[in-house]
């Protein structure tokens, strides 16, 4: 069934609207994919490409990439077709595919980075990585952790999602504090301004910013989930207890019980209807308030991330992964495509909104588009330094990836919220935690 | 003398079995294979990307066991599936002695009761996770308005999906919305079915509404109250997308149940083995009631 | 009940009827507010303006700001809603034919042809549904792929009638129960065989059963969300629900409106279709287990 309608699936953003938006980025940018173009190798002519990819939370973001996949397929005189489904149920869909044996040529990771799962199933990527490594100034150390099993790159990461606090200067000028750049400071915040009908939150529930946001909690208190090398936990320690006792604290004096119930979405709609004083969020819900309440727009600012009390800042990110299936017909067509995005990432960051973080050196020159020239966002320019992936310091294994799925870490702190006593929890967690690390180990 | 393959009892069995033969081997094929397959899953160590598994035995059936997750999981289930088992019972009866009767506008009633079954219900999940947002749920709103609970931002603000009792209750009573009139509908077709005449004798016989109600009414819609409550919780048991989407079992596993439980180990962490085990893990439990429940109505349709 | 039900003079007779529909409307209040209010809400959100939904200061029952269509002309120009319908209604009929095709001839051979082992079959069919979809879904992944039907709504309509068939067959086995053994005689005397005794008199007389199937395959395969997920990622091959809850949903930011109006375009029309044939449908219920 064809269909001959313009817009691939739900865009909000007018092609129209958007180019007059992006301006001068793209117009310098689509020279480039045309240098680029000519570089692809004449043997694709005539194959098809297809990928899987989630719906990014800035739609107009995907509206951007699927017309860059189709130019630069019309280049090449490849087929390009590309997918969208929500990051949650990517997982079922990959395990369809891998089961059937048949599906996409390029998938993508995000949410659950399962290279550690796939990688037997997965092409090898390293001369992809590697080049682009050499091309733009290295790779974030930590990319290696999404992308890598056993030093060979079965996945190449196309960029991540940072989590800053997003918080309303007004309010807190109101009582007199200044810019927030540790935790205590959110807490004071917060229960300054909690009586004033301006409380925080964070999700305590079983979703997605429930174990990034207490994960960066954690990580700035200087809790380790496990050793650099993955395979000992260390998440039973002095600083676990002490980030369970913060978050308690900062729920009593700071938030309402409707943090228990929240998703994804829910902290967005607290900041844009004016209620929050902060949230711990990507920067979509920056944009969602732009987009809907100009006026606390106007007054939310953005912190990188808070210090801990011994001063240290670890901001969890979301990383988002290329691979390509072994059982790909078009395996060529697929690196090539990887290359190519990976080339006009300035373009992908500026059509995101500021939204995609490069997991590239390089690509850190200040200005960065999207936002270097943004007043706010500004300070998101150093995020490589402090951005840290779940299972810290460690890799992003199959195990830790089971106690993200089963939101153990965020359960330990709705425990304690709760009033539950910390040793206990404590116990339980670990004990959870073990139970899955050993279950790996026997496997 | 007629060989046995030409006697009536002979063709009427190949006759018969003809007809079964598409049903059996569809499902034969669709099901049971696939179904081994995944018995066989609960009993090895494989992993979503990993084919080459090796036999493990009971080890997953063990390791759910261990799981503390899993017991409230198995918990919940419970609580989920007959609470909302009886709730459906209990409104889907009550509604459907008001819908025998007949009064002016039956026909636009039954048509609107109906319409909670015939929604997608991946897509009227979603419009109850509107309506129990924690800042903008509708009915928090109106119960606020007349006095019932306190504002917003204040402790009598019920957080319908945050605090444990009320998140299980609110799942429960999605399920109980979607269900309940197909119950109604189920018992009216029960009810309706029981002839006048018959309710006409045991009126002149003297009984009174109880008596016939518990006399002639129950004893027939019985069957049809088993079958169907059969169905449903089977349904209820294994259907994921409530709680998924409501609150993926949180917070902090008030909601977890054996489906979910199962999809965030076996599918989303990649440990199939264990997520089969987890999934199968009332089969052995269901499988007699199941027999026991559909012989006993068999035996007595006859 | 008094004994003078009937009797009396007129008015009385009236004023008992008025107070009857009372009572009656009374107790059917609730459970209307129950199963229509959030409809009338999913209505009401459709037709909002984005603005107008997170006011909480105001009554949210009605419009503030002036109703708009946006919703649904979003729904039909920028996704493929209209694909999804047709896909829906595809599979609804595909679905139906084979679970008639299939579960008629092996209703009608449990129930009326006393064959051994018919009792151990028909439990055994219906055991089938016992089986968790969480798990089945990858080893039939590959069954739809051997197929050659990844990614195309035929895979579903391969796949629903696994549990429309064990579902059906229950219900139409209780059935043909119900049709009396004479007229079925009386047509084999007339010189039909069997079958022939079965397709022009038994099924002609089992149409309210059929129905019911037809309506049972229709309403279970909406309920479907995760082998369409598993089985489908092209929009324009997606049925209703799954095209709905994966491209109105980005993560952190739901189109409410879209999401509600592209529920209620499915839902309502179902139900109306539903309530036409709700008389057929509930004597086809009742023959299936009520003798």
């Amino acid at each position: 069934m064809t269909d001959p309608r313009p817009v691939p699936s739900a865009v909000t953003v007018d092609r129209r609207d958007f180019i007059r938006v992006t301006g001068a980025g793209v117009a310098g940018a689509t020279l480039l994919t045309m240098l680029e173009a000519r570089q692809a190798p004449a043997q694709l002519r005539g194959t098809g490409l297809r990928m899987l990819k989630w719906s990014h939370f800035v739609p107009a973001y995907d509206a951007w990439f699927d017309d860059f996949a189709k130019k630069w397929g019309d280049a090449n005189g490849v087929k390009v077709r590309v997918d969208h489904i929500p990051h949650l149920e990517l997982p079922a869909r990959y395990a369809a595919e891998f089961a059937a044996g048949a599906g996409h040529d390029l998938i993508y990771f995000v949410g659950q980075i399962l290279t550690g799962q796939y990688y037997r199933n997965l092409v090898d990527l390293s001369d992809v990585a590697e080049g682009l490594g050499k091309k733009y100034g290295a790779w974030m150390e930590n990319a290696k952790s999404a992308g890598q099993v056993g030093g060979r790159w079965y996945g190449v990461p196309d960029f991540y999602i940072a989590i800053p606090v997003l918080w309303r200067k007004d309010l807190f000028d109101s009582v007199g504090l200044g810019a927030p750049t540790t935790w205590e400071d959110l807490r004071k915040a917060a229960r300054l301004l909690k009586p004033k009908g301006h409380p925080t939150g964070m999700q305590f529930s079983h979703c997605n910013d429930a174990n990034h946001n207490w994960r960066a909690l954690m990580y700035c208190f200087g809790v380790k989930e496990t050793d650099p090398s993955g395979q000992n936990i260390l998440i039973d320690s002095k600083e676990m207890r002490e980030a369970l006792r913060f978050a308690k604290a900062i729920y009593d004096e700071g938030m309402t019980p409707e943090v228990f119930s929240w998703d994804d979405a829910s902290d967005n709609r607290f900041l844009a209807s004016g209620v929050g004083s902060w949230i711990h969020d990507a920067i979509s819900a920056f944009r969602t308030t732009q987009d809907t309440n100009p006026k606390v727009f106007e007054h939310t600012y953005c912190l990188p991330e808070a210090a801990g009390p011994a001063g240290l800042r670890w901001n969890v990110g979301e990383p988002n992964v290329w691979a390509i299936w072994k059982f790909s017909k078009n395996v060529p067509a697929a690196k090539e495509f990887i290359q190519h995005i990976a080339n006009n990432q300035k373009e992908a960051m500026e059509a995101s909104r500021g939204y995609n973080m490069p997991f590239l050196r390089e690509q850190y020159k200040k200005p960065m588009p999207g936002l270097g020239n943004d007043s706010k966002l500004g300070v998101l320019q150093e995020q490589d330094k402090i951005t840290a992936f779940f299972g810290h310091p460690g890799p992003m294994t199959p195990p830790a990836q089971e106690v993200l799925t089963t939101f153990i870490v965020p359960d330990m702190f709705t425990r304690v919220a709760r009033g539950a006593n910390i040793e206990e929890t404590m116990k339980w967690g670990v004990g959870e935690i073990r139970r899955i690390y050993t279950k790996h180990k026997a496997s | 003398m007629r060989p046995w393959w030409r006697t009536p009892t002979a063709r009427r069995y190949v006759f018969g079995y003809t007809l079964l033969a598409p049903a059996i081997l569809y499902v034969g094929l669709l099901v049971g294979i696939p179904f081994l397959f995944s018995l066989y899953l609960s009993m090895s160590d494989a992993s979503v990307g990993d084919p080459v598994a090796s036999f493990v035995g009971l080890q997953n059936f063990e390791a759910a066991l261990e799981n503390q997750a899993f017991y409230g999981a198995l918990r919940n289930t419970l609580v989920f599936t007959i609470g909302a088992g009886i709730l459906k019972g209990l409104l889907g009866t009550t509604l459907a002695f008001l819908l025998v009767q007949s009064f002016r506008g039956r026909r636009l009633v039954r048509a609107l009761v109906v319409i909670p079954f015939t929604l997608p219900i991946a897509v009227s999940v979603l419009g109850w996770k509107w309506m129990f947002d924690s800042q903008f749920s509708v009915v928090n709103w109106a119960l606020s308005r007349l006095g019932l609970i306190g504002a917003y931002g204040s402790a009598d603000w019920p957080v319908w999906l945050g605090q444990p009792h009320l998140a299980l209750f609110s799942v429960m009573f999605v399920n109980v919305w979607r269900g309940f009139p197909f119950s109604a509908i189920v018992l009216l077709a029960g009810m309706t079915s029981v002839a006048p005449e018959i309710i006409e004798a045991a009126k002149v016989d003297g009984a009174n509404f109880l008596q016939r109600f518990q006399r002639i009414i129950v004893p027939m819609i019985a069957p049809i109250l088993f079958i169907g409550t059969a169905f449903d919780t089977v349904f209820t048991l294994s259907d994921l997308s409530i709680v998924y989407l409501l609150t993926n079992g949180g917070p902090d596993g008030a909601t977890e149940i054996l489906p979910t439980l199962a999809y965030n180990t076996g599918i989303r962490a990649g440990a199939l083995g264990r997520g089969a085990a987890i999934s199968l893990f009332l089969f052995p439990l269901l499988l007699p009631a199941m027999i026991i429940l559909l012989r006993t109505l068999r035996r007595r349709q006859y | 009940m008094p004994a003078s039900v009937g009797s009396g003079n007129p008015r009385s007779r009236r004023t008992r009827e008025v107070r009857r529909h009372l009572l009656v409307y009374s107790g059917l209040i609730p459970f209307l507010v129950i199963a229509v209010f959030p409809i009338f809400w999913m209505a009401i959100t459709a037709l909002k303006q984005e603005p107008d939904l997170y006011r909480m200061d105001v009554v949210p029952f009605w419009f503030h700001l002036p109703p708009t269509w946006k919703n649904f002309d979003f729904l039909f120009h920028r996704t493929f809603y209209v694909d999804w319908i047709v896909n829906t209604m595809s599979i609804s009929f595909w679905v139906s034919a084979i679970t008639l095709l299939t579960a008629v001839p092996a209703g009608y051979a449990l129930a009326r042809l006393r064959l051994p082992f018919a009792e151990n079959l028909g439990i055994g069919i219906f055991m089938t549904y016992l089986v968790p979809a969480i798990i089945l879904f990858i080893p039939l992944a590959r069954v739809v792929s051997t197929l050659g039907l990844q990614d195309m709504w035929w895979a579903l309509v391969a796949v629903y009638p696994t549990f429309t068939i064990p579902f059906c067959t229950w219900l139409l086995m209780g059935f043909f129960k119900t049709v009396p053994f004479e007229i079925e005689e009386a047509a084999m005397i007339d010189g039909c065989g069997q079958l022939g005794a079965l397709l022009r008199v038994v099924l002609p007389v089992s149409w309210p059963g059929l129905i019911t199937s037809v309506i049972f395959s229709f309403t279970l395969s909406m309920q479907d969300f995760l082998y369409s997920l598993a089985f489908v990622s092209i929009s324009e091959q997606k049925p209703v629900p799954l095209g709905v809850a994966t491209e109105l949903i980005r993560g952190d930011v739901y189109f409410w409106g879209s999401l509600m109006a592209g529920a209620l375009l499915v839902g309502v029309p179902v139900a109306i279709v539903y309530n036409l044939f709700l008389d057929k449908f509930i004597s086809g219920i009742t023959g299936a287990a009520v003798k």
